[in-house]
C-alpha cells in the first residue's frame, strides 16, 4: 500500500496548484478551475483518510468517501452557479478579466 | 348616609367632565356656568346630609370600605376609603358653602369672559372636587393624590390669563413653590411608610402604632413629622414658602377666594390637623410648627400694612391668619400632651371655619369692587361707599369680623386661638412670645383691614371710574356669606360647644356647658388686651386713613420711610428668591449647560467622529479587487498555520523559541 504520507503531499501539492491558478490568473474560468483542483485536493485527501481508516484504528469508516461525494456534487453546482455569474458578468461588461472586475467595493 | 359620602366629589367632578367634553351649544347659560352650579349644589346637598349625620355623633372611620389600590409584594397594600369625622365634617361645611357661593358668585363676575368661561367652569369644578377628595380621603397616599391634583388646579386657575405673562409666571410660581412642599411631604410620607408600612389613618393614628413602629429611633418620627408639616408650609403658604399666595393674585378674583377661603390653602391646615396624632409624638415639631405659625402671622401682617394693590392686602391677610391657625395648631399639641385639652385644635379648626366664611367674603366683595372699577390699586378707588353700597356694608362687616370685634366670628375664633397660645406658655415660654406676636398680629389686622376699607370706599373718588353696584347674582352670595361671617362664631356655643365637637375627632370630649365657655372668655383680661388692640388698631385706621389733616407724607421719610419701603418690596423676600434664582440658580445653570455642551457632548459627539473617521479608513480595505482577496485569505491562513504551529506551543511552554521549531 501506498504510505499515507504520499497522498497526502500529492493532494498538498495540488492544493498549491490550484492555489497559485487562483492568486495568478486573470481569466476567471481559469480562476474557477483552479478552484476546482483546489476542490479535488481535498476530495483526495478525504478518500486517502477513509481508506486508511482500517490501518489507524482497526474497523473500517466509508464516511470519508461519502464526505467526498458530497464534495464532487457540491462542487458541481458551485461551478455551475460560478459559469452563471461569469456569464452574466460578460454579457454586462464584456471581459472576464477578474481584475477589471472591481465594482463590488465602497 | 355617611358611606355614600364618596359621591360628594362626584357630583362636582361629572360636571367638570360635562363642561369639558358636551358640544358647545348644548353648554347652555354662561357656557357651562349652569353645570357648574348643579355640581357645586349636589355636592353642597350631600355635604350637608354628612354633616347632619356628623352632629349627630355619628362618624366613619375606622370601619369604612376600603378597595385596595395598589399591592406591593405579598403582605404590604395601600387601601384607598373614606374617612369622615368632625374635622372633615368641618372642612365640608367650608368648601361646600363658599365653593357653591363662589360658582354662583361667578355667573356675573365672568360674564365678559366670553369663551374662556368654559375652561374656567371646568378648572374651578376640578378644584372643587379634588379638595372634596382630599378631605374625605382615609390614606395618606390617597390624600398626596389629591394633594397634588389641588395643587395643579390652582395652577391652572391662577394661570388662567395665561396670555399675560405676569400670571403666566405667578402660575409657575404658585406651583413650583408649593411644590417644594410636597416633595417635603412625600419624603415625611415615605419615612412613615418604611417605619410603619401602611398610611392608611385607621392604623397609622391608632393608639401606640407609630410610637412603637419608631421606638428604636424615635428622631425619625419627628424629621417625619416635621417633614409632613413641610407640606403644610408650601400649601399653606407659611414662611418661608410664602410668595407664591400673593402672586397668585393674577387669577380672577373668584378663584383667589377659593384658594384662600376654601380650597388650596387650607388643605396645608387641614392636613396639618389631621396628622395630628403623629404630631402630638412629637414635641419637637409642635414647637416648629407653632414657631413657624407665629413668624408668619407676623411678618405677613406687616406686609400687608403697606400693600396697594386690595387683592394684595387680602392676601397678606390670608397668610397671616393662616399663621394664626398654624400656631394654634402648634400650641394646641402642647396642651394636648400635657393637659389632655383639645383648646388648641378646636381653636384652629374653628379660626379655619370662620376664616373660610369671612375671607371669601373679603375676596368676593373685593371682585364686586374691582368689576366695578377696573382696577386692584387702592389709590385709584375711594368713595365707593354711595356707589356701592351693599358690597361696602358686606365688606365692612369682613373687616370688623377679621378684625375680631365681637359678637362676629372673627372675635371667637381669634380669642380662641389666643388663648390656647398663652396657656401653652405654661409648658414652654416660647409660647408667651408667639403670643406676643399674635396679639402684635391683631393689632396690625384691623389696622390693615380698615386702612384697605376707609382707601376703597370712604373720602372722595380718585380716579374717573363709573362705578356701580355689582349685579344681584353677585351681590346675593355676598350677603349670605356676611350673615355666614356674623353667626359663625357662635357655632362655639352649640350642642355641647365646638371644642367638644371637634375634640372627638383627635379622642378628646369634654363637654363644658356653654354657659362656661362664654363666661371664661369675658372673664378672661387678655379678651380684653386683644379686643382693645384690634379697637386701637381701627382708630389708628381711622384717623389716618378718614378723617382729614394727617400728612401721610411723613411715611415716606426717614426711620418710616425705609419702614414703608422695606415693606412694599415684601421684606426684599420676594426679591432674595429672585436674586437667589437669577444669580446663584443661574450660575448653576451655565455651569451644567457648558458641562452638558462641552463634556458630555464632547465625548458623544468624539465617538461619532472616531466611528465615522475609522469608516473612512477602513472602507479603503474594500477594493473590489477579487485576487487581492484571495492573496490576503492565503496570507492569512499561512500566518495562522504559522501561529498554530510554532508560537502556540512556544506560549504554552511545549516547545522552546527557534531553536524547538527543528
Amino acid at each position: 500500500m501506498i504510505p499515507i504520507e504520499y497522498w497526502i503531499i500529492f493532494s498538498s501539492l495540488l492544493f498549491a496548484i490550484g492555489a497559485y491558478g487562483v492568486l495568478t490568473r486573470k481569466n476567471a474560468i481559469v480562476v474557477l478551475m483552479s478552484i476546482e483542483v483546489m476542490l479535488n485536493a481535498a476530495n483526495v485527501n478525504l478518500v486517502a483518510f477513509s481508506s486508511y481508516h482500517t490501518t489507524l484504528h482497526g474497523d473500517s469508516d466509508a464516511s470519508g468517501q461519502a464526505f467526498a461525494l458530497f464534495s464532487i456534487a457540491i462542487a458541481a453546482a458551485e461551478v455551475a452557479v460560478g459559469l452563471a455569474i461569469i456569464l452574466s458578468v460578460y454579457r454586462r461588461y464584456q471581459t472576464i478579466d477578474v481584475d477589471k472586475i472591481n465594482i463590488l467595493r465602497w | 348616609m355617611l358611606e355614600y359620602a364618596w359621591l360628594i366629589p362626584v357630583f362636582p367632578f361629572l360636571a367638570f367632565m360635562l363642561i369639558g367634553l358636551l358640544p358647545k351649544r348644548t353648554l347652555g347659560w354662561e357656557d357651562g356656568g349652569g353645570y357648574a352650579i348643579g355640581g357645586a349644589v349636589g355636592a353642597f346637598v350631600l355635604s350637608m346630609l354628612v354633616i347632619w349625620d356628623v352632629l349627630n355623633g355619628k362618624t366613619l372611620t375606622d370601619d369604612s370600605v376600603k378597595t385596595t389600590w395598589l399591592v406591593i409584594g405579598d403582605s404590604v397594600s395601600v387601601t384607598f376609603g373614606i374617612w369622615i369625622d368632625q374635622l372633615t365634617a368641618i372642612m365640608l361645611l367650608v368648601i361646600s358653602v363658599v365653593g357653591t357661593l363662589v360658582v354662583i358668585y361667578s355667573g356675573g363676575y365672568m360674564h365678559e369672559e366670553g369663551v374662556g368661561r368654559r375652561r374656567y367652569y371646568a378648572e374651578i369644578m376640578l378644584f372643587i372636587s379634588v379638595m372634596y377628595g382630599l378631605v374625605i380621603a382615609s390614606n395618606c397616599l390617597e390624600m398626596f393624590i389629591f394633594w397634588g391634583l389641588v395643587g395643579l388646579c390652582s395652577y391652572l386657575l391662577i394661570g388662567f390669563w395665561y396670555e399675560k405673562p405676569s400670571a403666566a409666571s405667578a402660575a409657575k410660581r404658585a406651583f413650583i413653590v408649593t411644590r417644594v412642599g410636597d416633595i417635603m411631604f412625600m419624603a415625611g410620607l415615605i419615612i412613615l411608610f418604611k417605619y410603619v408600612g401602611n398610611l392608611d389613618f385607621s392604623t397609622l393614628f391608632a393608639a401606640g402604632v407609630a410610637r412603637d413602629a419608631f421606638a428604636s429611633d424615635p428622631n425619625m418620627l419627628t424629621l417625619a413629622t416635621a417633614l409632613i408639616f413641610g407640606g403644610a408650609i408650601g400649601k399653606s403658604a407659611q414662611f418661608p414658602l410664602h410668595e407664591w399666595l400673593p402672586d397668585a393674585m393674577e387669577g380672577p378674583t373668584t378663584v383667589s377666594a377659593l384658594i384662600h377661603a376654601a380650597t388650596m390653602v387650607k388643605a396645608g391646615i387641614y392636613m396639618t390637623a389631621r396628622t395630628y396624632p403623629l404630631l402630638v409624638l412629637t414635641p419637637d415639631s409642635l414647637l416648629f410648627v407653632a414657631i413657624i405659625g407665629g413668624v408668619t402671622a407676623l411678618l405677613a401682617a406687616t406686609v400687608a400694612l403697606a400693600a396697594n394693590d386690595i387683592k394684595r392686602v387680602l392676601a397678606y391677610s390670608t397668610i397671616s391668619q393662616l399663621g394664626y391657625m398654624t400656631l394654634a395648631l402648634g400650641a394646641g399639641g402642647y396642651l394636648f400632651i400635657h393637659a389632655h385639652e383639645a383648646n388648641g385644635y378646636a381653636a384652629a379648626t374653628f379660626h379655619m371655619m370662620n376664616h373660610g366664611f369671612f375671607k371669601a367674603l373679603l375676596f368676593l366683595c373685593a371682585g364686586s369692587v374691582i368689576h366695578a372699577v377696573g382696577t386692584n390699586d387702592m389709590r385709584l378707588m375711594g368713595g365707593l361707599r354711595k356707589k356701592m353700597p351693599i358690597t361696602s356694608i358686606t365688606m365692612l362687616i369682613g373687616a370688623l369680623a377679621i378684625a375680631g370685634l365681637p359678637p362676629l366670628s372673627g372675635f371667637w375664633s381669634k380669642d380662641e386661638v389666643l388663648a390656647a397660645v398663652y396657656s401653652a406658655g405654661e409648658f414652654d415660654w416660647t409660647f408667651f412670645v408667639l403670643w406676643a406676636l399674635g396679639i402684635g398680629t391683631a393689632f396690625m389686622t384691623a389696622f390693615y383691614m380698615f386702612r384697605m376699607w376707609f382707601l376703597t370706599f370712604s373720602g372722595e373718588p380718585r380716579s374717573e371710574v363709573h362705578a356701580h353696584e355689582s349685579p344681584k347674582i353677585m351681590t346675593v352670595p355676598l350677603m349670605i356669606l356676611a350673615g355666614l361671617a356674623v353667626v359663625s362664631g357662635f357655632a362655639l356655643f352649640i350642642g355641647d360647644g365646638f371644642k367638644s365637637l371637634v375634640g372627638d375627632s383627635i379622642g378628646i370630649h369634654e363637654s363644658e356647658p356653654v354657659l362656661d365657655i362664654a363666661v371664661e372668655i369675658f372673664t378672661d383680661p387678655l379678651t380684653y388686651v386683644s379686643l382693645v388692640l384690634a379697637m386701637v388698631g381701627i382708630v389708628v385706621a381711622y384717623r389716618v386713613y378718614y378723617l382729614p389733616g394727617f400728612d401721610r407724607a411723613v411715611f415716606a421719610r426717614g426711620v418710616p420711610g425705609a419702614f414703608q419701603r422695606a415693606l412694599e418690596n415684601r421684606w426684599y423676600i420676594s426679591k432674595f428668591y429672585d436674586d437667589f434664582a437669577y444669580k446663584v440658580w443661574y450660575g448653576f445653570s451655565v455651569v451644567a449647560d457648558k458641562f452638558d455642551r462641552y463634556v458630555i457632548d464632547g465625548i458623544v459627539n468624539g465617538f461619532a467622529y472616531l466611528g465615522a473617521n475609522s469608516g473612512t479608513v477602513m472602507r479603503k480595505g474594500q477594493s473590489g479587487d477579487v485576487r487581492r482577496y484571495t492573496s490576503l485569505v492565503v496570507v492569512g491562513i499561512v500566518l495562522l498555520i504559522l501561529f498554530m504551529v510554532y508560537i502556540l506551543p512556544w506560549m504554552t511552554g511545549e516547545r522552546q523559541w527557534f531553536w524547538g521549531w527543528f
